[in-house]
């Protein structure tokens, strides 16, 4: 039997960052492809210490529904599921382990079907921006990176006139995107894995924005979902996990 | 490490078996199982049927058939207030879900009390792996570090604030260290409760800043500026007729359930030096 495992931050304070942990299991389990799906959590239960408990497979796939490889993918949950590297036996469980799903090349796709649902209906005038808005930290380089990585992914595709990043805790930050870009158009799409204070509260107010369409300096400007919540994200969970059976098996160590 | 996997693994729960025996534990019992706040009954054999234990008798429910339903039911409170621990005593009623075979049996239980059936098996067994406090903090990294450095005491009066009865329902098995026993009422309830959860983590981190603060910054009469944070704000709201409490895991405000039983464990004999311990129930 197989059994995937997701992974979320989860909240002690509302169900903003479980909510798309949950809609992208029920996706997964409709195709059939798992025998078991099992949602868990760093704040939330069940928890990550205790998920593995709850499967009946030997075959467990986890896949950490993270933007970016960090001190959560690196540290929090392999130290708490108790894992050894990309696979780990326990008992008769094999356990692989997935990497984050910002990282992932489905990615760049993903964030141009939120480009797609929030311009549809709509049509872009003169040069076009588009800007992928992420949450960046000084402490962790890969949190900004990924966001850079898809930038770049999306910039070779040739699609907008300019392709650029905005953070909310480094630099470039959120608040200039605008005035920075050189366009008529400009389209922000917010890299986070759920819906939340954020992207609800404050890159809106930091920017000025009053909807999913402002004036702003002279600009058109656009706002859509995060990427994480669209449910092509379920897609990119499934083909983390089977990436992780191309990993050799050999070299697994019994814990 | 040496282990092969033909050996016996008492860290690993066997979920299979736990859910044939849960299913067989709830068929054995006529008017079923309380678990929780669940009542769990088998209506006929393999159709289960689940309600709150005080909507026993009531016949006006609203029924779900979908075993995944119980994440809706079990997310918030009867007042629409979002539920981080699932063991609260603060389940919803008026709802019954009614499922067939032990599988789903078990997907709702676990949305009701996740990873709760499984425990209890291993419970029984007697191969239920249990971490202490103190383990549990070693493994602590970022903002829950300090959680290393909270005293014994701090342990005692922190899991007395948050694990008893009135706030959760399991039954606390973990203690301070191996040589320190929690020294507590641990609960009677059939869900065991096998190690420090994230709720109790990050109000141990709160606890673990007021520690910091008797150390340094009492006033004359012995007060920390958290603790006169705490009666201003209670004050403040008992004027108004009604106090509005902070959220269930919103441990930094000062009216919040289990800061204020952590006050009344540690700030109340401050306040009546000459009055008996209040009781923690
Ligand atoms: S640590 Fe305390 S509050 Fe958390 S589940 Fe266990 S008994 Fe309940």
């Amino acid at each position: 039997m197989r059994a995937l495992i997701i992974v979320g931050h989860g909240s002690h304070l509302n169900e903003d960052s479980s909510l798309p942990v949950y809609e992208h299991a029920e996706r997964i389990r409709r195709t059939g492809e798992f025998d078991e799906v099992v949602e868990c959590f760093w704040k939330e239960e069940p928890s990550m210490r205790h998920a593995l408990d709850t499967v009946e497979s030997d075959e467990v796939f986890v896949v950490p529904a993270f933007i970016s490889e960090g001190y959560f993918t690196q540290q929090v949950i392999p130290r708490e599921f108790g894992l050894d590297g990309p696979v780990t036996v326990k008992g008769h469980k094999t356990v692989r382990y997935a990497g984050p799903l910002g990282t992932f090349e489905g990615m760049p796709d993903v964030i141009l079907e939120r480009v797609e649902d929030l311009m549809r209906g709509r049509e872009t005038n003169g040069r076009t921006a588009l800007v992928l808005l992420g949450h960046g930290t000084d402490l962790n380089k890969n949190s900004g990176g990924v966001i850079y990585l898809n930038a770049a992914r999306i910039r070779e595709r040739g699609l907008y006139d300019e392709v650029g990043v905005g953070f909310l805790d480094q630099k470039p930050e959120i608040g200039s995107v605008v005035e920075d870009a050189d366009a008529d158009d400009v389209i922000l799409i917010p890299v986070f894995i759920a819906d939340g204070w954020h992207t609800r509260e404050t890159i809106p107010e930091d920017l000025g924005l009053t909807g999913e369409v402002t004036h702003l300096e002279g600009k058109r400007v656009f706002y859509g979902a995060p990427v994480g919540t669209h449910p092509s994200m379920a897609n990119l969970i499934v083909a983390r996990a089977r990436e992780t059976e191309l990993l050799p098996g050999k070299e697994t160590q019994v814990v | 490490m040496s282990s092969t996997i033909q050996e016996d693994h008492p860290g690993v729960a066997d979920a299979a078996a736990a859910r044939e025996a849960f299913a067989a534990w709830v068929e054995a019992a006529e008017e079923g199982r309380v678990f929780g706040q669940v009542r769990v009954k088998a209506v006929e054999p393999g159709i289960y049927s689940l309600r709150h234990v005080e909507d026993a008798g009531n016949s006006d429910l609203r029924l779900h058939e979908d075993p995944r339903e119980a994440r809706e039911i079990s997310k918030t409170t009867e007042g629409g207030e979002y539920r981080p621990l699932k063991s609260s005593p603060n389940l919803r009623r008026g709802w019954e879900l009614r499922v067939s075979g032990a599988v789903d049996l078990v997907v709702a239980m676990n949305y009701l009390y996740p990873a709760g059936v499984v425990h209890w098996h291993a419970h029984r067994e007697g191969r239920l792996e249990v971490t202490s406090y103190r383990e549990n903090a070693a493994r602590q990294s970022g903002i829950y570090k300090r959680v290393q450095r909270l005293s014994d005491e701090g342990v005692q009066d922190t899991a007395r604030a948050c694990c008893e009865d009135a706030v959760c329902l399991k039954q606390t098995l973990w203690d301070v260290d191996e040589e320190t026993p929690l020294v507590m009422d641990r609960g009677e309830g059939d869900i065991p409760c096998p190690e420090p959860c994230s709720v109790f983590v990050s109000l141990a981190r709160r606890v673990r800043l007021f520690e910091r603060e008797k150390k340094r910054d009492l006033d004359a009469i012995g007060l920390s500026p958290s603790e006169k944070e705490d009666l201003a704000a209670l004050v403040e709201a008992a004027a108004t007729g009604h106090v509005d409490f902070a959220r269930e895991a919103e441990f930094e405000k000062p009216l919040n359930e289990r800061r204020m039983r952590y006050r009344r464990l540690t700030l109340a004999p401050k306040l009546r030096p000459e009055a008996q311990p209040v009781s923690s129930a």
